[in-house]
């Protein structure tokens, strides 16, 4: 089994019940109550289905519940395995084709209708969600809160690193898997809250009533006053040849896969995409023992976050710009992956192509939000919010503020008057939601014989856990906005403890002195497992992650609140001003093949992945037909699937366009319920448990 | 204003390939629809059964030719529209229902229609794991069956235009000019339009047409929930209708799609009045409960997608075709009841050589179902 034994943030928990299963007749184990698909991958299977059409290799997409494309057999019943538990003695075979039906022909000996109501039903139990449940339920209302995973936290559950945003207002400098674990607490405390686990929100109907699919057994139709969407948000898809082999999977399924279930998912990855997720996709892998390749980028800038980036590339990561992915090839699975640089229209120039030999290709292009049932509901009139990615893609120490203040908006909207909102709390929100602002010039900091903090944090973020733990409160913020987006400087006396050091989540923070003309010594933080010694040698780099020097270990001090290594090293007078950061992945690791080795194809690249319906047979139909409603793509199959559009319908706009047609003259495809597949038997509750 | 030969509202079930089969013989035609494109009213909801075997002459006539029409899609045209010849089933558990269907069957097979009763044993054979509880027997007629309404109209709207006839989409007439018992205009949220002959294809909406040019088209929306599965191995061939009802609803149907997708419609009680296509709680409930109840099998089956469309009802539960009186140059092809794509393709057909031939060969079906009757009958297998 391939699973992660030893990990410097997460802690891998000891004595989980190891339980035997099958697949496709071979004897595997994993661990009861962890997600089949992780077990799967575990047991190093990367193949779930052969799709009906054209029998081709499927693996899992999203990892989240939301695409289907994980469906295997287990005991006879096709089941998305990314939000089955796994349970001893499960028969899982690989999903070839059209499933068969089993002829299970006893006669329905229980039925029943199950009702429930509610003041609030709020939908997804991550970071916005939980904390709009806590708002409401402090005011008094009673809370129904769903989600489809077996554990809270949404997201908050894959997030390893520590948090951007402010210390007082989001756990800023906290791990997100500790403020999941807060938050779950708080929420279970109340009485007048009933959670439902394992549980998918299948459609919100006219008749002001939503329809419960319980534990993949039962189903409930509660009616409720108000609503609030916190259902998070889904990966994106995006377009080359080979986008559906199994290996490409969104960056969200592999935070799961390794960070909430310690599953070591890969041995080397490439990443798509520059955005946050990609970027702290590449963290997350580095600290599994994963090998990161690259991370490519088509446009002609980072995406996310500067200090991210800046702190990915010190650990060794090149990060390349206008470059796309154009294919990723294989037998079967994932083998190699091909990128070249673009045009200024984003065209592949395909001499500049270079081919990596990975096994995993992270898609990480950007999220769309799961906001269906918002829609509906919307539609319908119905006293509905939405709140966190669900409303608006943000880091999650925004999406939890704004789950507080929706929580007490519909308080408010449900007659609570003194639900007030504070004035302060919208504007937090806002900050803590900004796109990154400008970047200054970097300015070469004077280091004096006295250990004093210097910072890589040159672009306009929210975030300030630096100024709030130093213990002089000599860290403050200057610039242009007033708010928490603000950089740092240093004004006042260090005592280096070196704590904005540890607390800093974009690593941007060392720790200088001057030890004489020609010697300093430099503090740095370390987030993977350290075993360092004195007098060993580490790289060092700038800010940019060049390469300057070996710096020699004098010690190093484990933060035990931030799980963050201090490495104290000797270096060189003249490079102590620009050294940033410790080089974890040699170089070697991040070298191309000596020559490209692909086939240029982007016609073959899988849009309705549901379905298998690619690029060519979509732009034919549509000039064919002179198509100017995505419904009528239904005819070809597009949209038909187990997901209904979710995935596919994002790329529509480019597809048209392909199609030579103007996306302002198309209609949208209609989506409609039921947002997840339900058996017949749970609709009628046939088991009465 | 633009001129044409035939105007025709609606693009859907019966409009598009009406559109096609009058302008293969020559006819400028031209269609105007409020929604995006083709199907986007009442065909989209359609589940996609396609029978003959009615108690009538005019809709056996008209099915018969529907039938033919798609069976041989792709041999004609080359376009596929997922055609399967798998019958009609009704399992019957009563034996006054057994008298009545085999009364009616003489009447059937007197109009020539394959359908027999069959003996509680073939029942099972062909709907494998039917619970036998009560099981008399039943109906059924092989050369009924099944085809994708999607697929279907798509199909007309690409042979229409490849014609010459014109579409134009998200247009909404609004009103008619009417002088000296003629339509001289029709005017629509973009356009005016004249044409020698308006065909009122509106489906739901045709009452409301027809009162802008001063006739009262007795069509009353009401409306149905249907859904769809994931598609498993096929091993269902016929549509199964189950015609018993209960407290809150009256029959319910099933069958295995092209794809091996099971779809499903139930029929309410009492009937929800309007234009409301919103899902509701209820629907799937209450006809899940139904299907198991007679068909355990598909307990396991995953449902996939929901929806809602409207039967353009009219009082006796046959459809309204032919002149109208009020004003000579409109021509009613509506209040489908339901049945607008198994009548649609047939239809189109037959009116082409009414209104283009003058033919008089189907003249018992414009004397059946003309807007003059007095709307006292009764369809039997609605």
């Amino acid at each position: 089994m391939t699973r992660i034994e030893k990990h410097p943030v997460l802690e891998v928990p000891q004595g989980q019940k190891e339980v035997e299963f099958t697949f496709d007749g071979q004897k595997m184990t994993g661990y009861e109550g962890e997600a089949v698909s992780s077990a799967l991958f575990a047991n190093g299977i990367r193949r779930f289905s052969l799709h009906r059409n054209g029998k081709a290799p499927q693996g899992i997409f999203c990892a989240n519940g939301q695409c289907s494309q994980c469906t295997v057999i287990i005991d006879g019943l096709p089941q998305k395995s990314c939000i089955t538990p796994l349970k001893a003695g499960m028969k899982i075979e690989t999903l070839n084709g059209v499933p068969k039906l089993a002829e299970d022909d006893r006669p329905v000996e229980h039925t029943e209708r199950r009702n429930e109501s509610c003041d609030v039903l709020v939908v997804g139990g991550g970071p916005s969600g939980l904390n709009a449940t806590i708002e409401l339920a402090q005011l008094g209302f009673n809370v129904i809160l769903v989600d489809d995973k077996a554990k809270l936290g949404g997201k908050l559950l894959l997030q390893t690193h520590k948090f951007f945003g402010s210390e007082e207002d989001c756990f800023a400098g906290t791990r997100g898997v500790d403020i999941a674990h807060i938050l779950e607490e708080k929420v279970r405390s109340f009485k007048n809250v009933k959670i439902y686990t394992e549980t998918s929100v299948i459609g919100v109907f006219k008749d002001k009533k939503a329809g419960l699919f319980v534990k993949n057994k039962n189903y409930v139709v509660v009616d409720f006053k108000g609503l609030i969407l916190s259902s998070g948000a889904r990966e994106k898809s995006v377009l080359f040849k080979g986008n559906d082999l199994p290996g490409v999977y969104g960056a969200g399924a592999f935070q799961t896969l390794v960070n909430r279930d310690l599953v070591k998912a890969a041995k080397k990855i490439l990443i798509i995409g520059s955005g946050n997720v990609g970027l702290i996709g590449a963290y997350h892998a580095l600290q599994a023992g994963i090998e990161v390749a690259a991370i490519v980028e088509i446009a002609p800038k980072i995406n996310g976050y500067k200090v991210h980036a800046d702190k990915i590339r010190r650990m060794g990561v090149p990060i390349y710009l206008s470059t796309t992915v154009i294919s990723a090839e294989g037998d079967g699975k994932v083998e190699r992956v091909t990128v070249a640089e673009v045009d200024e229209k984003w065209n592949p120039i395909l001499e500049t192509a270079r081919t990596y030999e990975v096994d995993t290709l992270l898609v990480a292009v950007g999220l769309s939000s799961a906001d269906e049932l918002f829609t509906l509901a919307d539609q319908y009139k119905f006293n509905v919010m939405k709140t966190g990615d669900c409303d608006e893609i943000a880091e999650a120490s925004s999406a939890m503020f704004g789950g507080k203040i929706t929580g007490r908006k519909m308080a408010a909207a449900l007659g609570k008057s003194d639900a007030a909102i504070d004035e302060s709390w919208l504007k937090k929100a806002t900050v803590l939601k900004s796109r990154p602002g400008n970047t200054k010039e970097p300015e070469k900091p004077v280091i004096t014989a006295k250990f004093q903090p210097k910072f890589s944090c040159l672009q306009e973020i929210p975030c300030n856990p630096c100024t709030t733990v130093c213990a002089k409160k000599a860290i403050k913020l200057k610039g242009g906005t007033g708010t928490i987006m603000d950089t740092p400087y240093f004004d006042g006396e260090c005592i280096g403890c070196g704590m904005c050091v540890a607390a800093c989540p974009g690593l941007a923070i060392a720790l200088a002195k001057k030890v004489d003309d020609t010697k300093a010594e430099i503090v740095l933080p370390y987030e993977f497992n350290c075993d360092f010694k004195e007098g060993d040698k580490l790289p060092l780099t700038d800010i940019d992650g060049i390469f300057l020097e070996e710096g020699t270990v004098i010690k190093t001090a484990y933060n035990k609140k931030y799980k963050t290594t201090l490495v104290t090293l000797s270096v060189t007078a003249a490079n102590v001003a620009d050294i940033a950061g410790i080089r974890y992945q040699s170089e070697e690791i991040t070298k191309p093949c000596p020559l490209p080795d692909f086939t240029y194809a982007p016609e073959n690249s899988i849009v309705c992945r549901c379905e298998h319906v690619n690029v060519k047979q979509i732009v034919d139909f549509i000039k064919e037909n002179k198509v100017r409603d995505v419904n009528q793509l239904k005819q070809i199959r597009v949209g038909m699937g187990a997901c209904g559009s979710k995935t596919c319908s994002v790329l529509m706009p480019m597809i048209f366009r392909m199609a030579g047609v103007d996306w302002a003259e198309v209609t949208p495809g209609r989506k409609r319920p039921l947002t997840v597949e339900t058996p017949m038997y749970a609709i009628v509750n046939e088991e009465e448990n | 204003m633009k001129s044409y030969d035939i105007l025709i509202i609606g693009a859907g079930s019966i409009g598009t390939p009406l559109a096609y089969n009058l302008a293969k013989k020559g006819k400028k035609v031209c269609v105007i629809e409020m929604n995006a494109s083709t199907g986007r009213g009442q065909n989209r909801a359609a589940i996609g059964g396609l029978r003959a075997t009615f108690s009538d002459p005019a809709k056996i006539k008209i099915c018969a030719v529907s039938i033919n029409e798609i069976s041989h899609m792709k041999e004609n045209h080359g376009i596929d529209v997922d055609w399967v010849e798998g019958g009609y089933i009704y399992p019957i558990f009563e034996e006054q229902t057994e008298k009545n269907l085999k009364e009616l069957l003489k009447l059937q097979k007197s109009m020539g229609l394959n359908i027999d009763w069959v003996p509680a044993d073939e029942i099972k054979e062909r709907v494998p794991g039917i619970r036998p509880e009560g099981l008399r027997g039943g109906t059924f007629s092989p050369n009924d069956g099944s085809a994708s309404p999607l697929k279907t109209t798509g199909a007309f709207y690409k042979l229409a235009r490849e014609c010459g006839a014109e579409f134009n989409f998200h247009e909404k007439v609004v009103s008619m000019e009417v002088k000296g018992g003629k339509i001289v205009s029709v005017k629509t949220d973009k356009d005016t339009y004249c044409a020698d002959l308006i065909i009122n294809a509106a489906g739901p909406f045709s009452r409301e047409i027809g009162a802008m040019c001063g006739v009262d088209i007795p069509v009353y929306p009401d409306c149905h929930e249907g859904g769809i599965t994931e598609p498993v191995e096929y091993f269902l061939r016929p549509m199964v209708v189950d015609i018993r009802p209960d407290a809150i609803s009256l029959n319910y149907y099933f069958y295995q799609n092209y794809e091996g997708q099971f779809v499903f419609c139930i029929t309410p009680k009492p009937s929800i009045k309007g234009t409301d296509i919103d899902n509701t709680s209820n629907f799937m409930p209450q006809v899940v409960g139904r299907m198991l109840s007679l068909y355990p099998r598909l307990r396991n089956i995953r449902i996939r997608r929901t929806w809602r469309g409207l039967y353009p009802m009219t009082p006796d539960g046959f459809p309204i075709v032919g002149k109208t009186k009020e004003v000579e140059n409109m021509f009613l092809a509506t209040g489908m009841c339901g049945q607008g794509y198994m009548i649609g393709s047939g239809l189109g057909k037959i009116l082409s050589e009414i209104i283009v031939d003058n033919s008089h060969e189907y003249d018992f079906i414009l004397d059946q179902l003309t807007l003059y009757r007095d709307f006292s009958g009764d369809e039997m297998l609605k």
